[in-house]
């Protein structure tokens, strides 16, 4: 009945998760708590960076970092 | 010092035409139904409202993600944290494209 009860179903489960900064994860939900600090396994963290272009193109470059596990701080 | 009494027609605004007497119990109302989703960055998701808590944390499913106004992609199930969250709106937003 409440929010954080569809986060207690995706435990053990592979999640996306968006965070601040333009970053992104992917792993195994290992444990999260109310202040949503998380614990992922197996993650993916996808950083997506400006790129300042002098021509009129914008660019944004990706940095893919991988972790066997992650403590992120809610 | 004096107590001065509060007279209600001094208060801010006209009276609230919604449907409930405060905002938490329009929350239990709008439970199940699709709603709009509006948070601090600006990006606005749209989805059948799971769930909402005191913290305005959402649950929403079959969640879509709109940026100026565009579809950007479908999340499925999702979680949102309540302190990214600008407003809730009870019914799909009509300038949102697609």
């Amino acid at each position: 009945a409440e929010p954080l009860d569809l986060v207690r179903l995706c435990i053990d489960e592979v999640v996306y998760v968006r965070l601040r900064g333009n970053r992104e994860l992917r792993g195994r939900l290992h444990a999260y708590d109310s202040h949503c600090n998380i614990v992922l396994g197996d993650v993916e963290e996808t950083v997506y960076v400006a790129e300042d272009d002098e021509s009129e193109e914008r660019r944004v470059k990706t940095v893919k970092k991988q972790s066997e596990m992650l403590f992120v701080r809610g | 010092m004096s107590m001065q009494e509060r007279d209600p027609k001094l208060e801010n605004g006209p009276e609230p035409t919604a449907d409930s007497d405060d905002p938490s119990a329009f929350l239990g109302e709008i439970t199940g139904q699709v709603v709009t989703v509006k948070l601090n960055t600006g990006i606005v998701f749209t989805g059948n409202l799971n769930s909402v808590d005191g913290y305005m944390n959402i649950a929403l499913e079959g969640c879509r993600e709109y940026v100026d106004g565009n579809y950007r992609g479908s999340l499925g199930d999702t979680f949102i944290r309540g302190n990214n969250v600008e407003y809730v709106s009870r019914g799909k937003s009509e300038h949102l494209r697609g």
